[in-house]
């Protein structure tokens, strides 16, 4: 039987007024990083060349693995608002008792097409699936 | 949700009984058209509404305008009222733009004196207000004059020269909301919104010029200074990276306080606390910080634009002045007094894409809109109508004073994005005589009218109802967006 073709790490959903984004990963640590670059995705950007490469270590803990991932994702806005940070490396090297270790590399003074406000807790429930983990993301734009 | 569920009152007026759903407190009242409610049924909007019932301490109904489309948490053109006395506050029901809002200003200027420069207008416009993802304004505040915006709101803008004491008695509240304190915001709300005083920022907000092509009701559009073939402008903007940095701090932080309270919800962006907890009072004191950042960016803005006006059109044309005709939120939780069972009570009014509409008579408005009501301002889909309207005393008995906010969507940005064009769209509109300034094309197409309802609809049916009374339409001429 041919393998069944593997679904993305992520996709964009239909949402009336703002944007969702369908995430998953084989593992938590997986659904974090590929949050993350779902979301950037969404927002596109281009970055400058006259812009600095900064790199920044991220390290967070919340009560529950929602709370969690809202922070992370409230954590990268901020910077994209703060320095119109363009991403080129995001990696997260842990997510365990509800605690994340991440690195991102990017570039200052970006462009960007898209801007998100926030990243709420719409409906928010990261599930186990046979595949690893899934949640719904609803960003207010 | 299934129509067969919805049982029709009156001819605009929908319920879904409180027995629909067992978590439901009160039950919950659609204003729609047959076909705006089909509308709203295409997506999760109805059930977010049903979702906002479940909100401890409400009263009468949970209800929700015909511009209702799918938001989070709370459905946008969402209203409830909480009692003051036992009922509770939601940040998620205010959203991240707090105190996003509508500016209108009029003048003297007719078509044919503005078309020859409306291009270089428009220019000067983009230039003189920033706008897009992040950025900085021209005033570079110290710390103790950005605490003073936040305690003061409008009221510091005319300190700085940036009012006029005539715009202040013409804006909700006066521009400012009293209960608000700096001591409540995080470091981070303040480091976002120190930069973005007078800005107009990205998304669905704009800056535009407009021919008032239509006046319905002479008395009130004469007390307001809105002449059939003049020019008006309208702002739409809210709290920036302030307003959104507080709601994110405050929503995290309920997530825990709803425990604490024992509040069970379908929905964690419902997230609440009773108003009187140490929580819920926090949180309201930020969110006045952040109305009262609103109220000033706005008024920055109209400086901006009143001096863009000067700069392009001086010597031009016969008066170039800009007078406030309102200024009025539509993401806000206020404090009220209502009529609810015969007794006048306290309340917290959510307004969630939705305007407050108070009736003739009411005292904080300026002696000549007392006796015509409230001005609101109902933005139409760029490139479609704007209307402003007035409120009624139907609207202070039937919906705590509310009514719609705007046309409210129909079609889902992404679909917007795979289907519409942004180069496309802005050679159409030019077309249709609407000169456009935009930052980003792909956040046009995502703003171009067929996403949004018919804003005619929406009005016929806030007037149909009783809910508000049309005084002028608006037509575009200039649209200036981030």
């Amino acid at each position: 039987m041919a393998d069944t073709p593997s679904l993305p790490a992520w996709e964009e959903i239909e949402h009336t007024a703002d944007w969702a984004l369908r995430v998953r990963g084989e593992d938590l640590r997986a659904l974090f990083e590929n949050a993350a670059r779902g979301m950037v995705s969404l927002i596109g950007g281009e970055a400058s060349p006259a812009g600095a490469v900064i790199h920044r270590t991220i390290s967070l803990h919340a009560p529950d693995w929602e709370i969690l991932l809202v922070d992370w994702l409230t954590e990268l806005l901020y910077l994209i608002e703060d320095q119109r940070v363009v991403f080129t490396h995001i990696a997260v090297q842990r997510a365990a008792d509800f605690r994340l270790d991440a690195e991102v590399t990017g570039r200052t003074n970006g462009r960007f097409d898209k801007y998100i406000k926030a990243v709420t807790y719409h409906n928010l429930v990261i599930r186990q699936t046979d595949k690893g983990y899934e949640t719904v993301i609803v960003f207010d734009v | 949700m299934r129509k067969q569920d919805i049982n029709r009152l009156s001819e605009y007026l929908w319920e879904i009984p409180a027995t629909f759903r067992d978590d439901m407190r009160v039950p919950a009242r659609l204003y729609a058209s047959e076909r705006l409610l089909e509308d709203a049924l295409g997506d999760q909007s109805v059930d977010q509404l049903v979702n906002t019932a479940t909100l401890p301490g409400l009263v009468q109904y949970a209800l929700a305008m015909p511009d209702i489309h799918q938001g989070y948490g709370f459905p946008i053109g969402g209203v409830v009222a909480s009692r003051a006395d036992s009922g509770i506050i939601s940040p998620g029901g205010v959203g991240f733009d707090i105190n996003c809002g509508v500016r209108v200003l009029a003048s003297n200027i007719d078509l044919e004196e503005i078309r020859p420069h409306l291009s270089v207008l428009a220019s000067t416009l983009y230039q003189n207000c920033p706008s897009g993802v992040g950025k900085e304004g021209s005033l570079k505040l110290k710390d103790k004059d950005f605490e003073k915006l936040l305690h003061e709101g409008a009221k510091w803008a005319l300190q700085k020269g940036y009012a006029t004491p005539e715009d202040l008695a013409r804006t909700e509240e006066g521009g400012c909301l009293k209960a608000a304190d700096s001591g409540k915001v995080s470091k981070r709300a303040w480091e976002r919104g120190i930069e973005q005083v007078g800005t107009l920022g990205a998304g669905n907000h704009f800056i535009e010029v407009d021919l008032i092509d239509e006046v319905y009701d002479e008395q009130a559009a004469n007390a307001m200074g809105l002449y059939k073939g003049r020019i008006a402008v309208q702002i739409h903007c809210g709290s920036r990276g302030f307003g959104h940095q507080v709601c994110t701090d405050y929503v995290r932080d309920f997530q825990t306080a709803s425990q604490k309270y024992g509040i069970k919800l379908p929905d964690r962006e419902l997230i609440c606390a009773p108003f009187h907890s140490p929580e819920g009072q926090a949180y309201y004191a930020a969110m006045c910080a952040a109305a009262n950042y609103a109220f000033a960016n706005r008024q920055v803005l109209a400086f901006h634009i009143r001096r863009s006006f000067e700069a392009v059109l001086a010597g031009k044309v016969r008066d170039w002045s800009l007078w406030q005709v309102y200024d009025i939120a539509h993401n806000m939780a206020k404090v009220e007094k209502h009529q609810v069972d015969g007794k006048t009570i306290e309340v917290v009014v959510h307004r969630k894409g939705a305007t407050r509409a108070f009736g003739p008579g009411f005292e904080g408005l300026p002696p000549e809109y007392r006796i015509i009501g409230q001005p609101v301002l109902v933005p139409g889909s760029m490139g479609t109508a704007s209307w402003v309207l007035v409120g009624t005393e139907e609207s202070m008995r039937q919906t705590f004073g509310s009514t719609c906010h705007g046309a409210g969507r129909v079609m889902s940005r992404n679909e917007a994005k795979r289907t519409i064009r942004g180069e496309a769209l802005r050679t159409e509109l030019e077309k249709e005589g609407i000169t456009i300034r935009a930052g980003s094309m792909p956040g046009l197409a995502e703003e171009a009218p067929q996403a949004y309802k018919d804003v005619d609809e929406v009005v016929k049916v806030v007037s149909g109802a009783g809910i508000a009374r049309k005084v002028a339409r608006l037509i575009p001429l200039a649209v200036i967006k981030g």
